[in-house]
């Protein structure tokens, strides 16, 4: 999101609110220093290796979220009594897949990403899906630098974009409500203990907390990633030399480790660029702009033309009638 | 004046038997629309996470304000290079402009799923500067108020002309106020398209891994601005076309081969860039996959590269069928190529299908009436539309009136 001294104007040519967006051109500055460095982002590992697919997480989450259950994988068969969701969906925020191709199989766990230049928090007309703590307007309670993208229903109007935009395919919609939301997972950020110390006092996913295997781990960003490569250095025959969420798409603050012989995009992880998709749009987008002036000098040339050409159509008229 | 004819209201029955049909399907369609209130999108909608924006937003906004754009381009010539000439066309494109683009914001409402948040939009300080649906939103939203003050003259004209004297005079001095405003207003509708029909590209921009590889790049706004023009070109000429089948309205063959060059040149600008940046970014490859990528493509080739020739030839300039039939494969390579980047060759990933239901479908088709039954009504009621034989047209009252309204 390097590029983001961002077409100010683009509203204030629409709205005419020039003094406002002036204003906002600071805050818009500001904070992009803020999403540049971000030392105590949080996030979670993910160990493909170690997962043996019991969905304990699977519930633990449906359960902290307070999500309905949802069948629709065992739709049509007299078995559809338990909770068993076949992706993510509107009443469900983290899932376990499994890929399998003969011989080489791998776990895999879904949930939103956390990316450090997240698409939906780019495209998001008023900041209901933001970095927490780094929203358009002021949220209460909300601290700042961690990263975590939260989705607040009360700025949201449900156009979707995010879903749009999301490489990962992560924000679901509540398609059968009348009053509908973004449903996706927030890092459990409502479950942080203030009186804890750490990553704690920020978020505690019900995921990794219950996982039995220490398949998903909870922490900050960057001691996850450590940890990662600590993992890859001391049994690189056992894993894929990659950290997925390393760089991919700008960088993730949910990282994965797969085992050797399976490639992140047979695990269902898209193959991204270092860039951010974020970054190519904002870039493009703004431009053009140059920081607002293109609409004004547009809006000026446009004005003096019309104005000129009209007043000469009218003397040659008044010549005309004066004969 | 000489060279501006006088718009007239065409008079007639309001409740035609078109009119009831238009009107019909409108029904249907509302009554969808309002379940889906009660229900939700999903049970009138074959909408998915994946493909979420279904074919309301690619054709209810995407394809109808690029019809819409007739106004912009339109009074982009009259105006801004002073092309008087074609003042005749500015009304109904206007009108149709108008139309367009509020039933493009108000498919929008339909298919928002919190309609109730949009009300924090005007708060400036809570922008998403970085959101290209906000600056959509924004802009156009603007521009339909912009739109219905220019449909004004119109209306005013009409009123001055009227019998009573109260209305006359009215219509006669607003006409007059209204006309001194006119070209700050229409410096707004030059900005405002300039801005979104690019943001109704950039949109895309984002979806770097799922709009397919041909129609994702980062020419996408300027292309989008380029079609937006060359659409509302090519729907002048059919609209008037078929005002004069229906009302007889003037249709000057001279002046739209002229128009049709500019068309011509903006048809081929955009296949240039469009086939160039291919090239650029090395991806002539993709066109070896034998699938539906290859099909649109090649379609949209021929759409925009048929007509652009055709534009050019005197045998084409000059035949009045021919022309029609040029500026309509103009509309239809805009409108593909839009669907195409927004839906058709969008891949929203593995395991995700859509095509639209029926309930999605008839909303799409009664806008599309209701648009058509806005135009007639208010042609008929309003002057709008310049009819061909001019000594039929009366003349009461309206002389002081038409150098102000004619803006």
């Amino acid at each position: 999101m390097r590029i983001s001294r961002r077409s100010l104007l683009k509203g204030a040519a629409a709205a005419g609110a020039a003094g406002a967006v002036t204003a906002l051109a600071g805050k818009a500055e500001a904070s992009e220093h803020e999403s540049k460095h971000r030392p105590d982002a949080v996030g979670m590992l993910y160990d493909s290796t170690l997962c043996v697919g019991c969905r304990a997480c699977v519930t633990k989450c449906k359960e902290a979220n307070q999500l309905p259950v949802d069948q629709s994988a065992m739709q049509g068969t007299e078995k559809a009594v338990y909770d068993a969701p076949s992706d993510l969906n509107g009443q469900t925020k983290n899932i376990i897949k499994v890929f399998k191709d003969g011989e080489r199989f791998a776990f895999m766990k879904q949930q939103c990403m956390h990316c450090v230049e997240p698409s939906c928090v780019s495209v998001c007309m008023m900041g209901a899906l933001h970095k927490e703590g780094e929203g358009t307007r002021s949220f209460e309670g909300e601290n700042k630098g961690t990263g975590i993208v939260v989705y607040d229903k009360y700025t949201c109007v449900g156009c979707r974009y995010c879903q749009i935009a999301c490489s990962f395919n992560v924000p679901k919609f509540e398609w059968f409500d009348p009053l509908p939301r973004i449903v996706k997972c927030e890092l459990c950020k409502h479950r942080a203990d203030k009186n804890k110390t750490g990553p704690l006092a920020v978020a505690n996913p019900a995921c990794c907390e219950v996982c039995p295997r220490e398949a998903v781990i909870y922490g900050k960003r960057e001691e996850l990633l450590a940890i990662a490569k600590k993992r890859i250095a001391a049994d690189p025959k056992r894993y894929n030399a990659k950290v997925y969420g390393e760089k991919e798409g700008g960088g993730t603050q949910v990282l994965y480790l797969a085992p050797a012989s399976v490639s992140f995009q047979e695990l269902g992880l898209p193959e991204l660029p270092e860039h951010s998709a974020a970054s190519f749009s904002e870039h493009v987008s703004h431009t053009p702009y140059l920081h607002g002036v293109t609409p004004i000098a547009l809006y000026a040339t446009a004005a003096f033309l019309i104005h000129r050409n009209k007043k000469k159509e009218e003397e040659a008229e008044h010549h005309e009638e004066g004969k | 004046m000489s060279a501006h004819a006088h718009p007239k209201a065409i008079g007639g029955k309001l409740l035609d038997p078109t009119m009831k049909i238009l009107l019909g399907l409108f029904g249907i369609a509302a009554v969808v629309m309002v379940y889906r209130f009660f229900t939700g999108i999903g049970p009138v909608s074959n909408m998915t996470d994946g493909y979420a924006w279904g074919i309301w937003e690619p054709i209810n906004v995407v394809v109808f304000t690029g019809i819409g754009a007739g106004a912009y381009s339109v009074g982009l010539l009259c105006y801004l290079l002073n092309k008087g000439k074609y003042h005749p066309y500015v009304r109904p494109a206007v009108l149709v402009g108008a139309i367009a683009y509020s039933l493009g914001g108000s498919s929008i409402v339909i298919a928002l799923g919190r309609y109730w948040n949009a009300y924090w939009l005007p708060a400036v300080p809570i922008w998403n500067l970085n959101s290209v649906l906000l600056e959509v939103a924004v802009c156009v939203i603007s521009y339909v108020l912009v739109l219905w003050v220019e449909v004004l003259p119109a209306v005013l004209d009409g009123a001055a002309s009227s019998k009573s004297p109260g209305w006359s005079r009215f219509g006669a001095k607003w006409g007059q106020r209204l006309s001194k405003a006119m070209p700050f207003v229409i410096a707004l509708a030059v900005v405002l398209p300039t801005m979104h029909q690019s943001s109704l590209g950039g949109l895309m921009l984002i979806a770097t891994t799922k709009v397919d590889p041909l129609w994702h790049t980062w020419a996408l706004p300027l292309l989008a601005l380029i079609s937006c023009l060359s659409m509302g070109y090519g729907t002048v000429v059919v609209l008037t076309n078929i005002l004069g089948m229906t009302w007889k309205a003037k249709y000057d063959q001279a002046l739209f081969a002229d128009m049709s060059k500019v068309n011509g040149g903006l048809l081929f600008l955009f296949s240039a860039i469009r086939l160039g940046d291919i090239v650029v970014q090395g991806k002539l490859h993709y066109l070896g996959r034998l699938d539906h990528h290859l099909f649109f493509f090649v379609l949209e080739m021929a759409l925009f590269l048929v007509p652009a020739f055709m534009f050019f030839s005197p045998k084409v300039q000059q035949n009045r069928g021919r022309l029609f039939a040029a500026a309509l494969m103009a509309i239809a390579a805009g409108a593909l190529w839009r669907v195409d980047a927004y839906l058709t060759c969008y891949n929203a990933g593995e395991g995700w299908e859509y095509f639209p239901s029926m309930g999605e479908t008839i909303v799409t088709i009664g806008m599309a009436a209701i648009g058509i039954a806005v135009f007639i009504f208010v042609s008929r009621l309003f002057p709008v539309v310049v009819v061909d034989d001019a000594h039929r047209h009366s003349n009461v009252g309206a002389d002081q009136v038409r150098s102000a309204a004619s803006r």
